[in-house]
């Protein structure tokens, strides 16, 4: 289908992107001030992100702590114009908290301890996210269009920290098809967020952002 | 699981399927540092895995929305000033670059050699407290418990260390609080306090410069942890010898005289 190689539209950039790309300048000069602005703009998503993985406050925010002196120690790395400091944020907490729910159930071969979110997260075309300024309903939009058991693979990984391997023994299901489902789930979201994007949705997330 | 797999190198297929269960974390180390090496030297652009990893945002936005304690800030905080305290000490930093790099990845354990430095910085903080004075032995040992406030510590000696800042030890004045604060030559404070009652019905911390002669300047508030130590950074704070420095606690955010008595105070002497 050809709208799965279309690239998402770009968004359009917002007051709230420059201000956070400006912030993490200020930060790879290491500005102290600008680390704190950055963390009272992006504490609730990311101890969000952190609780709802861990879920144990003790440990999401050790997380949060890991993933801003990440950020403070590697703004440098972030690639101007590709995208949100937001959504690079967010890579770098979900990584840390994936690491931290692995390290407390040591089944699961640690990655090996990095300062750098994965290189993939920082590939040009990731940045390129309308998804990021979604309001609600949109988000329920596109999970609702998950199947339970594609809801179920991608919970599991992305909130359970859970491998691939070890989702296929807990469902009972082919590595392979276990794999399909993650693809598919994530596909059919982004059709749908694709469908959403060429309406007004995302003038009206904008606002919804703004701190 | 004992033996650790050799580097396996993957093709394109074999990146392309695995594409979904990398973007949602859930490969293994061994697979995933697999998938980025291919990726770092692979020609295809790979854009399978970021229209997948475009998603994850939706994902995120549907977590419960939960909010950190007010003492993760000063820990934060804290850290990161050790960490730049560090940084100035050591000329081993690498430049940042846009990309990591193959030879930056092999660099990565050198790197994680030199943050062992910063316990270095914090083994001098311990042992500044001494030579400051006005710190007890059994102050040191409560630092051990204290990792937060250990590093504010660090932080604030770390400041104190730098050529031409001073250094104030603040006593206890209408509470036991006390704490030590160091002023760079750029006017920036950095303050870590202990033992503050938490504050109650509303009312702040505020810490204040009073240069002598000259009416005090409020410096900022200061966030108080569960086991009452508090930190901050101020700037625009008269670098000179004799600046006093205070606490108070105002009823309200945002006051613009101090509201008497003083929690705790201290001078500001040359670190030397």
């Amino acid at each position: 289908m050809s709208d799965t190689t279309r690239p998402l539209p770009l968004r359009v950039a917002t007051a709230t992107d420059d201000a956070d790309r400006a912030v993490l300048a200020r930060i790879a000069n290491g500005e102290l001030q600008a680390l704190d602005e950055l963390y009272e703009r992006y504490k609730t998503m990311a101890y969000s992100i952190a609780y709802r993985i861990t879920n144990d406050a003790s440990l999401a925010e050790d997380v949060v702590q890991d993933a801003f002196l990440g950020a403070w120690r590697n703004a440098g790395r972030y690639i101007q114009g590709r995208g949100s400091v937001k959504t690079w944020l967010l890579s770098i907490v979900h990584h840390r908290a994936i690491d931290a729910v692995r390290r407390r159930r040591p089944t699961t071969p640690l990655p090996e301890r990095e300062d750098v979110p994965p290189a993939a997260l920082m590939l040009p075309d990731v940045w390129s996210e309308v998804a990021a300024d979604l309001d609600a309903e949109a988000v329920r939009g596109a999970l609702a269009v998950l199947s339970d058991v594609q809801r179920e693979a991608i919970e599991l990984a992305y909130f359970g920290g859970l491998t691939q391997q070890e989702i296929a023994a807990r469902t009972d299901t082919p590595l392979g098809t276990v794999k399909s489902r993650m693809r598919l789930g994530l596909l059919a979201m982004r059709r749908v967020l694709l469908l959403e994007g060429g309406d007004t949705g995302a003038m009206d997330a904008q606002e919804v952002q703004a701190p | 699981m004992t033996d650790p797999r050799p580097p396996v190198d993957l093709t394109c297929d074999e990146v392309r399927e695995l594409a979904a269960p990398f973007v949602l974390g859930a490969l293994d180390g061994d697979e995933a540092a697999a998938v980025r090496t291919h990726l770092a030297s692979c020609d295809d652009a790979h854009v399978e895995l970021s229209e997948l990893a475009e998603v994850l945002p939706v994902l995120a936005a549907s977590v419960p929305v939960a909010e950190p304690s007010v003492a993760l800030k000063s820990r934060i905080m804290a850290a990161a000033a050790a960490d730049l305290a560090s940084r100035s000490d050591s000329s081993a930093t690498p430049a940042p670059t846009a990309f990591p790099t193959a030879d930056e990845r092999g660099a990565r354990s050198a790197r994680s050699r030199a943050a062992a430095g910063s316990w270095a910085v914090r083994i001098a903080a311990v042992i500044a407290i001494a030579i400051l004075g006005g710190w007890n032995l059994l102050l040191q040992a409560q630092l051990r418990d204290e990792q937060a406030y250990d590093q504010q510590v660090a932080a604030v000696l770390a400041v104190a260390g730098q050529p031409g800042s001073l250094t104030v030890v603040m006593a206890p004045g209408a509470a036991t609080a006390r704490g030590l604060a160091a002023i760079d030559p750029h006017g920036r404070m950095t303050l870590a306090m202990r033992d503050l009652p938490p504050p109650t019905g509303g009312s702040v911390y505020e810490a204040w410069a009073v240069a002598p002669g000259a009416a005090p300047v409020p410096l900022g508030e200061l966030a108080v942890a569960g086991n009452g130590a508090a930190f901050m950074q101020g700037s625009g704070v008269p670098p000179s010898p004799g600046l006093v420095v205070a606490l108070t606690r105002e009823p309200h955010s945002g006051a613009t005289t101090p509201t008497l008595p003083i929690i705790s105070s201290g001078t500001a002497t040359a670190s030397g």
